[in-house]
């Protein structure tokens, strides 16, 4: 039963090899192939979360490195997740990739990176999280440097050197934590394993150094410079992996080590809220006030991204139930909102080819429908209700009450405010800003691509009207950590 | 039960409406239209039969799981007021609409978000939860963004950027309220509020100001009014009308909620809001004097009848054990403005249906021999200035009493200033619906000489008719509307006699005051000053348009600091990691553009010896060469053999780390220097510990 955990991490990377090695007769087959192992694989993790022992103990090298895989509240939550938004992607990109080019390379690495994925969230332990952790900057290279233009080279030896230095400093926290527990293998243990060791300087280093490490990827100021660059890549990729799994292992790394592995008794004892969240603001109101003056489409949502990851920071930093499950339901909520802000501007990309806020006037009238649902998106991320967004607003904006810093609270509205002064006017230019110069022959995109978006939308609505059945779920996460 | 199910349907019938109005119109426009009127009738019907159950608490549905807390929904008296001239307002406004947009195109959208901006506004009124309340406050505000930008050309848009950007700014203040408030409640159930938040101490205060300018922004409050001159010309006349019938009653509704139950008449408020009224109430009809389009007249003239609304709220506050003749005034004020203010609107509308125009310098004459659109729009004049007799009369004059009350409680030179401020900003209303009137329906113009009688739509006229029945019928008899506002004595607290006969001599001298005084401004202001005799006609000017005015003078310049000052700060942020490294790259660029002399080096330096090999070995053959070639083109290349052998002996330091570590590239460079951190970091470490 141990093994049970690697079918959904191996199934996708065999896969993989199948699409690189397969010839297929037609498109349509190698559609159903993808969509159909896609598919399985979810259905694969989700028996794993439903049947697997809770813990998985696979083999031990050393005391400190042993591979062993957990299932508990969090990587339930982030493997559901992220299969599923898999699912959506692999079926948008069909149509986008075959618009692209070099389908086959694509998909091989997009779907390694799936089982890569699946890996981070069932890791067990720090170690096996490193591992994974280091073959999702591997996977996802060939991806960014997909349409091997000079600039995207460019942006993926950035994209490199970023995650490898985060990478070193992951590496060196943990050598320094194991430095100081001495025994056991790092496992994540709600609450932390440091129970009765004196929080002296040398932990207090490690958790900011791997702190500081795993912010790379979750694109904390100042390291956050490789997620703009790394636009370049195909929109799939920009949406999947650069909103959602590779920004969201970072985010699910810290939680992973604040409350995992330190736990928040000890975080708060170290005292170093303070310091930790003079950056995390920066980002919030740097990612806003900079993606205001993007005329890119997509380095618009990028830095908007990188906006939306300091709220989760901060909702991780402030230490508090509310702040948590602020950050968690955030983590869900940008998720999918981002990703479907993505879609849509892919659609327009494969629609028409066009990539700035300057050229997409009119474009509402010939694709309502696209628009439409990133106009709900749109507001969705500005967090109005009765939307997801407001429901993790919400959380946020209590756990920062709570800890007496109303400060964040008006960091949070302040760039609510400019959240919408970058999206709305996209909105605008595509429905009120007259007609279209010229002809689009089909006005919506193929429905393998306008389905996701739809369907994506539609669960930023009914989470932001139903929010409970998540919600509860991650208020007892949650609880069980602070 | 029955009655909880006729309540929920005032919400879900618009909601659920509003789509499948959408995709009725996309096959049939006539049957999208008629289900819309039948639509909008049949909860206007609803919301009259549920009139005998509003006593007491009135109707309450709680649902719970909806946006995690639960929708709480309510109905009592105070709320059935502003519920039903929603209902009443919006079913005429649909019936109005299927006329008045006949020539327009994009019908279909106008429709769904003119029902969702309904089905909203009722969810407004009704819900009993600050946070449902703000959830449909939200949608209200998007929604109504459709409306206003309906004609997409360049003033709509202007004018509905402007509203977006105060609508979702003042969302954002309202939630920091809503924020603070659950925070140090741990409820927003808005009738237990008021016990929670006597206890809180001064925090209840900055709570209170955050959502009264929320709701402010929408009720076009000075100094957040800015939107509303812009937005309420733009949208198409029944969306204006509503507008300004109803959509400022929500904000002032949720202010009303804010001071008179959530901080149970806090005096300090009251008396805040009072002055804000007061200036409300001159600034909206001293500008309204000077405009020339009459939507835009009629879009001041709503601020300033607003300022009259919120003024009465301070008073219900200020006045204590009398507050009731306050409570009559503002509440039937609230009914009278909805139902005067969407006829005026209205009648507007007939007239660009007709000319596309609404300048009065260019529709002068225009209403002269339309007598049934003449006779409306007096009684929509009558009622707005409180002829005696039509139902302006009654709540003007009991806002007047309130204030006289307020006078002989607090006395002082402050109250007489308030009330002098109260007839001048009255007779500001008789100035400019005079400015209006004379102008377009007494003034003779060749233009219009029984001219396009046929192309106004008898069926636009029902609605007016109505409209003008309403407010002939509550002048004279008044008594159902207040048998419904005294239902609300208990939610507001009121005390106090009310005074039943409106009609006596004091009451009278002071109309008289203010229509002379009225009068006087219109012929001393409006034709003296404001009316120039030029070749073309007599032309309206309007000298405020070079005054300073706030927006373009102080939130613009604000904001565009706002906005260029924080992208020039954090600019730096976003590029401060890649700079740092760049400028340690272009430090060492530079450090290797040194000009070195290898042959300084030559005999001490061991490590260049290779070099010095080579060097002198080129040198060697470079003489060779040039001691035995002779021809002229071997010359030159003997030369450059020459050039070349001075560039190998005096060579930049880069040039010579470029021959060192040739493939060293930036990668490794980077890795390197995050290799010095760590071991930095780690000395740091261990001479810590």
């Amino acid at each position: 039963m141990n093994f049970l955990a690697l079918v959904p991490i191996v199934f996708p990377m065999a896969l993989a090899g199948g699409i690189h090695f397969i010839e297929f007769k037609n498109e349509s087959y190698r559609r159903a192939y993808l969509l159909g192992g896609v598919f399985l694989n979810f259905l694969f993790a989700m028996m794993v979360l439903i049947v697997a022992p809770p813990a998985m103990h696979l083999f031990k090298i050393n005391d400190f490195m042993q591979i062993s895989f957990r299932i508990d509240g969090m990587s339930k939550l982030f493997l559901t997740m992220t299969s599923f938004l898999w699912i959506c992607t692999t079926a948008y990109s069909f149509d986008y990739m075959h618009h692209e080019g070099k389908e086959r390379k694509f998909f091989t690495y997009f779907l390694v990176t799936l089982g890569v994925i699946v890996g981070i969230s069932l890791a067990g332990n720090i170690f096996t999280f490193y591992i994974f952790y280091e073959f999702l900057t591997l996977s996802t290279f060939p991806l960014v440097i997909h349409t091997g233009t000079k600039e995207a080279l460019s942006s993926g030896k950035k994209y490199l050197i970023y995650s490898f230095s985060g990478a070193t400093l992951v590496l060196l926290g943990m050598i320094l934590l194991f430095s100081v527990t001495g025994t056991g293998a790092l496992d994540f243990i709600p609450g932390g394993i440091l129970e009765g060791i004196v929080i002296g300087k040398r932990v207090t280093a490690a958790y900011v150094i791997l702190f500081l490490g795993f912010s790379v990827k979750a694109a904390m100021v100042p390291f956050h410079s490789w997620l703009p660059a790394a636009m370049v890549a195909p929109t799939p990729v920009s949406s999947l992996l650069h909103a959602v799994a590779v920004v969201k292992s970072g985010i699910f790394a810290l939680i992973r080590i604040s409350f995992y592995l330190f736990g928040a008794e000890a975080v708060k004892a170290m005292h170093i809220k303070g310091y930790l969240s003079i950056p995390i603001v920066l980002t919030i109101l740097m990612g806003s006030f900079v993606a205001l003056h993007q005329d890119n489409l997509k380095k618009r949502l990028a830095y908007s991204t990188i906006s939306q990851l300091g709220y989760i920071m901060i909702g991780i930093i402030l230490l508090n139930e509310d702040a948590l499950t602020g950050a968690l339901l955030h983590l869900i909520n940008h998720a999918v909102i981002k990703i479907t802000l993505f879609f849509c501007v892919g659609v327009i990309m494969y629609r028409t080819g066009y990539k700035t806020i300057g050229e997409i006037k009119g474009i509402g009238k010939k694709m309502p429908i696209t628009m439409g649902c990133f106009s709900i998106a749109s507001i969705s991320l500005i967090g109005l209700p009765p939307t997801n967004g407001f429901v993790s607003k919400w959380y946020l904006a209590m756990g920062g009450l709570q800890e007496n810093r109303a400060i964040f609270v008006v960091i949070l509205l302040v760039s609510a405010l400019l959240t919408a002064g970058y999206l709305l006017p996209i909105v605008v230019a595509a429905f009120f800003s007259g007609e279209m110069d010229r002809e689009l022959e089909n006005k919506e995109p193929p429905l393998m691509m306008l389905i996701p978006i739809v369907l994506l939308t539609g669960v930023t609505v009914i989470l932001g009207l139903f929010p409970n059945v998540v919600l509860h779920f991650v208020q007892n996460i949650a609880q069980t950590l602070i | 039960m029955m009655v909880n199910i006729l309540f929920i349907s005032t919400l879900l019938i618009p909601f659920i409406g509003a789509a499948l109005g959408f995709w009725i119109g996309m096959k049939n426009e006539k049957a999208r239209d008629i289900f819309n009127v039948v639509m909008t009738g049949l909860v206007f019907f609803i919301v009259v039969l549920l009139y005998p159950n509003i006593r007491g608490e009135g109707i309450t549905i709680e649902i719970p799981d909806i946006m995690g807390t639960g929708l709480f929904l309510r109905l009592d008296a105070f709320r059935y007021i502003f519920v039903f001239i929603t209902a009443l307002v919006w079913f005429l406004a649909t019936m109005y609409s299927t006329q008045y947009l006949i020539k327009y195109k994009k019908r279909n959208r106008y429709y769904a978000f003119f029902i969702l901006t309904y089905a909203s506004t009722m969810g407004i009124f009704i819900s009993d939860n600050l946070l449902n309340l703000f959830t449909f406050f939200e949608i209200m505000s998007i929604t109504s963004y459709f409306l206003i930008i309906h004609d997409e050309d360049e003033y709509t848009r202007d004018a509905g950027k402007t509203y977006l950007t105060m609508a979702i700014a003042g969302g954002m203040i309202l939630l920091m309220g809503l924020f603070l408030l659950f925070d140090y409640t741990g409820s927003l159930n808005i009738y237990e509020l008021s016990d929670k938040v006597i206890n809180l101490g001064p925090i209840k205060y900055i709570i209170a100001w955050l959502m009264i300018i929320g709701f402010g922004v929408k009720a076009g409050m000075v100094p957040l009014h800015v939107w509303l001159p812009k937005a309420h010309p733009a949208a198409p006349a029944p969306a204006s009308a509503i507008l300004s019938g109803i959509l400022l009653k929500a904000g002032v509704f949720g202010i009303m909620l804010t001071v008179l139950v959530i901080m149970d008449n806090d005096l300090i408020l009251c008396n805040a809001i009072f002055v804000l009224g007061l200036v409300n109430m001159f600034w909206g009809g001293f500008l309204a004097i000077f405009q020339r389009n009459i939507k835009r007249i009629l879009a001041y003239s709503s601020m300033s009848q607003i300022g009259y609304i919120l003024m009465g709220v301070g008073l219900i506050g200020m006045l204590g054990q009398h507050n009731n003749i306050a409570i009559y005034g503002t509440l039937f004020h609230i009914f009278n403005h909805a139902i005067f203010k969407v006829l005026l609107f209205f009648s507007a509308g007939i007239i660009y249906m007709v000319l596309h125009e609404l300048s009065i310098n260019y529709i002068r004459g225009f209403g002269r021999n339309k007598y049934f659109l003449k006779a409306v729009f007096v009684i929509g004049f009558m009622a707005i200035i409180g002829m005696p007799g039509f139902s302006g009369f009654i709540s003007k004059n009991l806002l007047h009493e309130a204030l006289i009350e307020a006078k002989h409680i607090y006395g002082g030179f402050e109250m007489k200033a308030a009330e002098w401020i109260f007839i001048i900003s009255s007779s500001f209303t008789v100035a400019y619906l005079m400015k209006i009137f004379m102008a377009v329906f007494v003034e003779k113009s060749e233009k219009f000489w029984g001219q396009f009688k046929g192309q106004v739509r008898k069926r636009a006229l029902f609605p007016l008719m109505v409209l003008s029945g309403i407010i002939i019928y509550t002048g004279v008899r008044p008594g159902y509307v207040f048998a419904l506002i005294s239902q609300t004595e208990g939610m507001l607290s009121g005390h106090g006699h009310v005074p039943q006969n409106m009609y006596t001599s004091e009451v009278f001298a002071n109309t008289a005051l203010i229509f002379l005084l009225g009068i006087g401004i219109y012929y001393l202001v409006v034709r003296k000053w404001l009316l120039l005799d030029t070749e073309a006609g007599p032309i309206y000017k309007n000298p405020t348009l070079r005054w300073p005015n706030l927006e373009q003078h102080l939130y613009k310049p604000l904001s565009l600091v706002f906005y260029w000052g924080g992208y020039h700060l954090f600019k730096h942020v976003d590029r401060g990691l890649v700079n740092f490294f760049a400028g340690i790259g272009a430090f060492f660029r530079k450090f290797g553009d040194l000009k070195i002399d290898l042959r300084r080096f030559k005999r001490k330096d061991s490590l260049l010896a290779d070099y010095k090999e080579k060097g002198v070995a080129m040198k060697k053959s470079g003489i060779e060469l040039k001691d035995f070639v002779t021809s002229a083109g071997e010359k030159t290349a003997a030369a450059a053999k020459v050039k070349e052998n001075y560039a190998t002996e005096i060579e930049s330091l880069g040039q010579f780390f470029s021959r060192t570590q040739g493939h060293m590239n930036s990668i490794i460079y980077a890795l390197f220097i995050f290799a010095i951190i760590l071991i930095g970091i780690l000395g740091y470490l261990i001479l810590k510990t």
